[in-house]
């Protein structure tokens, strides 16, 4: 079979072919509502609260603060169609009277209705915060009304405002959901409605938001724009607020230890807003983005393509357990410097960051390969490679696990660097799935994790930079590289159920990935269980006992893999 | 519309996977598995028609569902979620098509339904249903307005057990519109219901197909009847269907007089069975009937390129359907989200069936599991040598199980020609008209 094209043009034109061909071009996966981070790095993709704004009938409410709701808006026309009893749509055209008065507000003065775990089943506004037994403030509340509840509410007209009719009103109905009966956000969310509260650069709180309360396109650090031509050296992420713009002007690192006052101040972020770059992939765009091309020789059917996935899944579980051990073996040695304390801390934040990284890769490349198969059933990869993808025409490198000395952190940086190792390995397989088409969402598939391997390739380098300036006796363990046995006793033991441990997660991963998600999140979810309640504090105990930490078994299921031969 | 270029096939090697075709806009490419549309450039296309293996590959490399779409090779595993009610086996008129024998079923349906049927089989309904999406009961009969006590009851008792397990409820009526009083039109109004009328055209039209018992102009007491719910419809939402039957194949006539009522909605459905019925289209109809159908799309694509709604629903439905691109091995929810519950308790897979055994798959008080795996294996679009291999299979879906034995060439040619003109015409609205794919701006509780 010849090599599938990427050169036929498809332009997809209704909901199904928009769905298997269009990603945004370079936004990242995560950018996706359903998998954005909330409020935290890198950044929102929403304001939450905004998701309370309609969570009831024909009203739009806006959250002032932690005790006071106020109505926005009212969609009077639907009220008044929607066959209500006269009297509730009384108390609608009550409110919506008062929507031309200005500096006239309904606020929300009680909410009956249902708020889990909290037992009351009425809650008034300014009585929120006092204790324990109710939800803290106004958008809890809000947020806790489980979907289709029944929901009175009883409105107040702002304080001292007269201007005719009633000053209190109730209304029932029911507690609207946010999607709707697809799953999509419900249509009754107006575009640009959920972002609306976010930070905006022409704002000083933009400047002063200690909690990156901004869109994820504007980072806190960026790679400088490639259009500066920085020497290679100076190529390292800087501050996105930076005042010293333009060619000519020298990034400054943002590392820990940076130059302090380099971002622009108050009066200036107002002014000059409009000259921060937006960020695309990690770095700063000062021209139109164009997606890079990656270079890779195309492999030469479905059947390599599939050797080389299974390869690659390989390839991500022996880093997980490469990355692993080194983990384990990371611990300040009691005495040292705080600042050894905090170097390791972040460090060992960072590589369990990354280690987490892989293990979705693992589940990725499996998606991937379970994508080629359109009808048969297939078994899934979790065979560990024997050995790395060879690094500057060396020769594939074996897997052996060991502390994070040094030298092993300089294989970590070289296994992740952009267009070798693993790297050169995806670049392949990304050159045979078509970027349009049927298949285009595989190719989006493999483009992200190459996106995360050139996020882990900066971050050892962190690492590295983080842990130089200390000697690898005061944050390293002294392990013996093992494997434990019999006459080691209670160490064999841990080890010993370490496989077995280990052995019940792969066999999990192993039912989840022939079905994927939704149906395999059981499975993958008792194996992130497995994981962290188990096999971490057994290998806590292993590295305690003076052992590194391995993961082995000799089920013939899960027997290593070695790489394919040159197609 | 262009030529027909058909790909080849991975499972059945008659099974075309795509299908070239033609608008104004240029050509454009339906991939058949999960109803995928996309504009295609010349050379592109010429690359395909060629059979050019590079070209055909990047289509087929990928003909799986991506996340969220159920595969169509597998018997879907949906619980009831829909009933009808034969709430009546009488009717006050008698159309010589009808297939329920005004209600009777040729005798298979002796009663009328009572009260403890009813609501065993919504007790039934409400504990199964899933609570994510709503639930529809329907009231069929004979004509359900005969019986508007149980009717009515049945729609208060619902909504009110609905309301307490916080389940959206919703109805739907089939109703020969003639016999609806003020109370009649309050209920509809106040509750969420899809009401369908059966109206067959302009008055003479109507009244030669759907005479009354009583000699009375059945038109006229449709317009009386059915006028104030149009309108005012409340919460309803009120549409015609049409019942084309031989010899008098012209739509667009029909269509006025009904739209003339005061209908925006307006389907048309042309007799098939049973096979020698002298209403019944025969293979030399179809080409006709096919015109007349286009003829009067056109008109109403006209008005939706001038801003207005498509009222014929046959089109706009297809339409809306092409957007989304849905696809289906099936062409109604028979036996998997749907059920029809005849006067003595039976669930059955299909209203037009009560009395059939073979589409008698439980009861309320539980399904045979095996019976229904069965049932809608047998009626999978795959299980269906001729339906297989149709590069329409996944639209069409083999059409209804009960008109299956008159399913012809000639019948089938007319099912390929409408889709393919909705799909030229979905290509050209979308482009001119965008908006009218817009989700409607702005969800109701």
């Amino acid at each position: 079979m010849p090599a599938p094209t990427n050169e036929l043009k498809l332009l997809p034109r209704n909901a199904t072919a928009v769905r298997q061909t269009m990603l945004v071009t370079g936004n990242p996966v995560s950018t996706r509502l359903e998998a954005g981070v909330g409020n935290c790095f890198p950044g929102l993709e929403c304001d939450l609260r905004n998701l309370e704004r309609r969570f009831f009938p024909f009203l739009t409410v806006d959250v002032l603060d932690d005790q006071d709701v106020v109505v926005v808006s009212v969609d009077l026309a639907g009220a008044q169609s929607a066959g209500l009893s006269p009297a509730l749509v009384g108390a609608y055209e009550t409110i919506a009277a008062d929507q031309t008065t200005r500096g006239v507000l309904w606020h929300i003065d009680s909410i009956t209705s249902s708020f889990p775990p909290f037992p009351q089943p009425t809650i008034r506004l300014r009585d929120l915060g006092a204790g324990t037994d109710r939800p803290s403030d106004a958008w809890t509340a809000l947020r806790l009304i489980p979907e289709n509840a029944d929901i009175t509410l009883v409105l107040v007209r702002s304080p001292g405002r007269r201007s005719g009719g009633p000053a209190r009103v109730q209304l029932s109905g029911r507690r609207l959901p946010y999607l709707d009966a697809n799953g999509a956000l419900a249509a009754m969310f107006e575009p640009g409605e959920l972002t609306q509260s976010l930070c905006s650069p022409w704002t000083h709180d933009f400047r002063d938001c200690g909690c990156f309360y901004w869109a994820s396109n504007h980072p806190d650090i960026a790679l400088p724009a490639a259009s500066l031509s920085v020497p290679a050296e100076l190529d390292v992420p800087t501050p996105w607020e930076r005042a010293a713009r333009g060619a000519g002007a020298i990034p400054p690192s943002a590392t820990s230890d940076g130059p302090p006052n380099v971002e622009m101040d108050h009066y200036e972020i107002n002014r000059r807003w409009q000259e921060l770059d937006f960020v695309v992939e990690g770095r700063e765009r000062a021209t139109p983005y164009a997606e890079a091309e990656v270079a890779g020789r195309p492999l030469a059917d479905d059947a390599q393509l599939e050797l080389h996935l299974q390869y690659a899944a390989g390839v991500e579980l022996a880093v997980i357990h490469l990355y692993l051990a080194a983990l384990f073996s990371l611990q300040a040695r009691a005495g040292a410097p705080a600042s050894v304390s905090s170097d390791v801390a972040v460090a060992e934040a960072e590589l369990r960051r990354i280690t987490f990284g892989e293990m979705r890769h693992l589940r990725a490349v499996n998606d991937v390969i379970r994508g080629l198969h359109r009808t048969t059933r297939f078994i899934p990869a979790l065979r560990v490679a024997s050995h790395l993808p060879p690094i500057g025409g060396k020769l594939p490198r074996a897997v052996r696990p060991d502390r994070l000395t040094r030298e092993v952190l300089q294989t970590f940086i070289d296994i992740e660097q952009p267009s070798v190792s693993v790297d050169g390995l995806y670049a392949r397989i990304l050159a045979t799935l078509p970027a349009l088409g049927p298949r285009a969402h595989l190719h989006e598939r493999i483009r992200s994790i190459m996106a995360d391997g050139a996020d882990h390739f900066r971050t050892f380098r962190f690492i590295q930079e983080w842990l130089a300036p200390h000697e690898p006796a005061q944050y390293l363990r002294t392990l013996n590289p093992g494997p434990p046995t019999k006459a080691d006793g209670a160490a064999f033991q841990i080890y010993s159920k370490i496989g077995t441990t280990y052995l019940t997660m792969l066999r999990a991963l192993r039912d989840a990935y022939a079905v994927g998600l939704p149906a395999g999140a059981p499975e993958i979810n008792a194996a992130r269980v497995g994981m962290l309640e188990e096999l971490e504090p057994l290998c806590l105990r292993l590295v305690a006992a003076g052992f590194l930490v391995r993961f082995e078994t000799t089920d013939p299921d899960f027997a290593s893999i070695d790489p394919p031969s040159d197609p | 519309v262009g030529a027909e270029v058909l790909g080849p096939a991975h499972d059945d090697a008659a099974a075309p996977l795509w299908r070239l075709f033609e608008s104004r806009l240029g050509h454009h490419l339906l991939v058949v598995p999960y109803t995928r549309l996309f504009d295609v450039p010349a050379d592109a296309a010429a690359a395909l028609r060629r059979g050019d293996a590079s070209a055909v590959s990047a289509i087929e490399a990928g003909l799986e569902p991506v996340p969220g779409e159920v595969p169509l090779d597998v018997l879907p595993d949906v619980g009831p979620q829909s009933i009808s009610l034969n709430v009546s086996n009488v009717c006050n008129l008698s159309c010589g098509y009808c297939f329920a024998g005004r209600g009777r079923f040729g005798g298979a349906q002796a009663s009328t339904m009572t009260w403890s049927i009813a609501r065993a089989a919504v007790d039934r309904l409400l504990d199964v249903a899933s609570r994510s999406n709503p639930v529809t009961i329907g009231f069929i009969g004979g004509e359900p307005f005969t019986n508007r006590a149980l009717l009515g009851r049945v729609v208060e008792y619902a909504a009110a057990r609905g309301a307490a397990l916080r389940q959206d409820v919703r109805f739907s009526v089939t109703t020969n519109g003639t016999l609806l009083g003020p109370d009649d039109v309050s209920l509809l109004r106040a509750y969420p219901f899809a009401v369908t009328v059966s109206v067959d055209g302009e008055r003479a039209q109507h009244d030669g197909q759907r005479p009354s018992a009583s000699g009375t102009s059945s038109f006229d007491e449709v317009c009386r009847s059915v006028g104030p719910l149009l309108a005012d419809p409340g919460r309803s939402r009120v549409a015609a269907r049409a019942t084309v039957a031989r010899p008098h194949l012209e739509l667009r006539r029909r269509f006025k007089g009904i739209a003339a009522i005061g209908f925006q909605e307006i389907g048309f459905a042309p007799v098939r069975t049973p096979l020698g019925s002298p209403l019944a289209l025969v293979a030399d109809d179809w080409p006709h009937y096919l015109a007349e159908s286009i003829a009067l799309a056109r008109d109403e694509v006209t008005r939706a390129v001038g801003g207005e709604q498509i009222r014929f629903s046959n089109l706009a439905i297809a339409l809306k359907q092409l957007h989304r691109g849905a696809s289906s091995p099936y062409p109604c929810g028979a036996g998997g989200g749907y059920f029809s519950i005849a006067s003595d308790g039976t669930w059955y897979a299909c209203h037009r069936a009560i009395g059939q055994d073979s589409y008698a798959l439980g009861d309320s008080s539980g399904l045979d599991d095996q019976r229904r795996r069965a049932f809608q294996a047998a009626r999978h679009v795959h299980a269906h040598a001729p339906c297989r291999s149709c590069w329409a299979r996944y639209l069409c879906s083999g059409g209804c199980h009960q008109e299956a034995a008159s399913r012809s060439i000639a019948s089938c040619d007319f099912v390929r020609g409408w889709l393919d003109f909705c799909l030229t015409t979905y290509c050209e609205l979308t482009s001119v008209r965008p908006d009218y794919f817009a989700d409607s701006p702005r969800a109701r509780p």
